[in-house]
């Protein structure tokens, strides 16, 4: 009974206005949410955005092809790989410019190694918002093993920039190959362990099951992509349905869960976080020997007048690049497609009558970076 | 009982006694558990939060306790870029930390707006000290986790005018 | 042609790798509500909405990109508006999710979204008056 329609008519008119952020302690960054709320229910939940407007549209503009690059990494800079590989994506498409097979393979390796610490962050904040502080502290010990492998690399924890116009910055060596096997293969039992001590946890399951309904329909009307809408039933990943770079070449499953609720949004994360341990290890076997740039990259990119698309599955969802190019050395428009932005748009409409804490469960399950929706 | 001499009485009492300045005594008790303000704001609040988890730990400097509510923070964090929407509230929070409080600013957006000032910028403030006054800088984008605890070392010699570990030089 | 494809809407196919779309059309503005029922009847996505500003040729351009769930199809809808007094119909009746993206749109370029039930901004300060994105812009 938790329907704002079951409230008596005479307590409804009792509604005051709670103002959530833009500091709080839930970890998703500066996003503020203004919540009526008649006791403990919220009757309308409205996202007030914009605290973090970084102008990377605008710096689109004012940045040649090659100087946005480290704007792509601060978007999201949890996913960050996969935003770089957005654009140069664009360009590469644009420009005709073939990347060669190994570069393809060690972005797809990058990307899921990105992903999978990207989740950790989420799956720990999450907890730190359901109460849970321990599981923080082993994803983060987690993470910090993922970053010393592509701080190797690219030599930069968070905000890497590793992919070119063309390939890849640098290639990678024979440390940072042994030390990615190791590294799956510890990290398939410590999933295990988190399944039995935590998505097994019965206060977790309380939390979470059938809290925050979304259904497959409202996922299409709002855009919500990612975890959210294959935690509703629909298969929609990017890298199965519009394949970009080498992942046809790899055989893994985008999991969907058609529960739609909280618990379903979580399972598809920790599942695919299981997903990307497999595509990394088939992408260390089949890895090709080459270079790692394409030949003949012009030093000053020129893009033909037109329109570009690309479009990743980021770890939030569907990210999308549109640049708009009149011919010059400076993007006339970039468009930045938020995942971020579409999955949060659905909130107002689902949180009504929920609890607050169930609310703040079903935002933490949605998985938000508010950099990506404020750009 | 043999009447000692004062002096004596002294040098015996010196090891289980201790004579100090009371502002001393406050500023050590201060550095040693600096409470920070959680704000993160962008990217550098993911290496904060790496900063205070297992490997490494600001809970061995006595930082990890971070405060959600401004009135119960030392130390005011600022890490990430700063917007003009957003300038407001951060000097609000600043304003309601009790004092003695101190502002670190983490990251090159804290410091001067960071990769985001460019000729036509609209939104950023080029700097949280245009807000209020910053003790310490920790440069980077993001400045890695080792960096701001030397930070908050240096803020903790701010304090009590001692740092807490001798500055290792590579050969 | 494709077959969840609207007749009615002018779509031309596109050198999907060489641009990442499948399908693009030109409409008048006043179409684009019905083009977007027409869409979401056949169930297709809204992915954003896009727009730029011509300066140069004192329109503006507003792209409609839709996306599919079941299949790689890509399709964009543009229209042009007048610059001077940029208008257009809101979608977001048809789409909700278009709410938030004609708001940001609204924030960038000034274009109003008529029938849209609220066209504060969204990314910029909540009285701010200027349109960042449009070429003549000075901070």
């Amino acid at each position: 009974m938790t329907s704002a329609e079951t409230i008596p008519a005479e307590k409804q008119r009792e509604t005051f206005v709670l103002n959530l952020g833009p500091q709080h302690p839930a970890t998703h960054g500066v996003l503020r949410v203004k919540m009526t709320m008649d006791g403990e229910y919220v009757v309308r939940a409205e996202p007030v955005c914009g605290y973090i407007h970084r102008m990377q549209e605008k710096m689109g503009e004012n940045r040649t092809y090659a100087q946005f690059l480290p704007n792509t990494s601060r978007i999201d800079y949890l996913s960050a790989m996969t935003y770089t590989h957005a654009f140069v994506g664009a360009i590469e498409r644009a420009m005709k410019i073939q990347v060669p097979p190994r570069a393809e393979y060690i972005r797809v390796i990058t990307s899921e190694l990105n992903r999978i610490s990207s989740h950790l962050v989420w799956w720990g904040a999450f907890l730190l918002d359901l109460g849970g502080f321990t599981p923080l502290l082993y994803a983060f010990d987690d993470r910090e093993k993922i970053l010393d492998l592509l701080e190797g690399i690219t030599g930069s924890r968070l905000t890497y920039s590793y992919f070119r116009i063309g390939g890849l910055y640098n290639d990678v060596d024979d440390a940072f190959l042994k030390g990615t096997r190791q590294f799956v293969a510890q990290m398939r039992p410590r999933l295990q362990m988190y399944r039995a001590l935590v998505t097994e946890n019965i206060i977790l399951r309380k939390r979470l099951i059938g809290i925050g309904p979304i259904r497959a329909e409202m996922c299409r009307k709002y855009g919500a992509t990612g975890p959210v809408i294959r935690g509703s039933g629909v298969a929609y990943d990017v890298r199965k349905i519009e394949p970009y770079s080498v992942y046809p070449n790899f055989d893994f499953v985008a999991p969907t869960f058609p529960e739609g609720d909280s618990m379903a949004r979580y399972l598809v994360r920790m599942e695919e976080m299981a997903q990307s341990l497999r595509i990394i290890e088939q992408g260390l076997d089949k890895l090709p020997a080459g270079p790692v740039m394409a030949e003949k990259v012009p030093r000053v990119l020129k893009l033909p007048p037109g329109d570009y698309c690309y479009a990743v599955e980021a770890a939030r969802g569907r990210f999308a690049v549109r640049i708009v190019s009149d011919g010059k050395e400076i993007p006339y428009r970039v468009k930045l497609r938020s995942p971020s932005l579409s999955n949060l748009s659905l909130f107002e409409e689902a949180s009504r009558g929920m609890l607050l804490p169930d609310a703040l469960a079903l935002m933490g399950s949605l998985d938000l970076v508010i950099p990506d929706i404020d750009r | 009982m043999e009447p000692q001499n004062d002096a004596q009485i002294l040098k015996d009492c010196l090891p289980y006694v201790k004579f100090a300045k009371l502002d001393e005594l406050l500023a050590l008790g201060r550095a040693n558990s600096l409470w920070p303000l959680t704000f993160g704001l962008a990217c550098c609040a993911i290496e904060m939060m790496a900063a205070g988890a297992s490997r490494f730990d600001l809970a061995r400097f006595g930082a990890e306790v971070f405060r959600p509510s401004p009135r119960q923070a030392d130390v005011m964090i600022v890490a990430g870029t700063v917007n003009k929407k957003m300038a407001l509230a951060v000097k609000t929070l600043y304003d309601q930390m009790a004092e003695p409080k101190w502002v670190i600013a983490m990251g090159n957006c804290a410091i001067s707006g960071g990769p985001f000032v460019f000729p036509g910028q609209y939104a950023v403030i080029e700097g949280v000290d245009k807000l209020f006054p910053v003790d310490v800088y920790i440069p980077g984008c993001p400045p890695r986790p080792e960096a701001l605890i030397e930070g908050l070392l240096k803020l903790e010699e701010k304090l009590t005018g001692k740092r807490r570990w001798p500055v290792v030089t590579p050969k | 042609m494709n077959p969840t494809l609207p007749l009615s809407i002018p779509f031309q196919p596109v050198d999907y790798a060489a641009k990442g779309c499948h399908f693009d059309a030109v409409i008048a503005p006043d179409k684009v509500v019905e083009a977007a029922a027409l869409l979401d009847a056949e169930g297709f996505v809204l992915d954003t909405i896009t727009g730029v500003d011509w300066m140069a040729e004192g329109q503006m351009e507003v792209v409609y990109d839709f996306f599919r769930l079941e299949k790689a199809l890509r399709v964009a809808v543009r229209t042009r508006i007048p610059r001077d007094n940029p208008e257009i119909a809101t979608i977001s009746g048809v789409y909700p999710g278009a709410n938030w993206h004609e708001r940001e749109t609204h924030d960038f370029f000034g274009i109003h979204f008529t029938g849209h039930p609220d066209m504060t901004p969204f990314l910029l300060p909540e009285d701010a008056t200027y349109h960042p994105l449009r070429k003549d812009f000075v901070a």
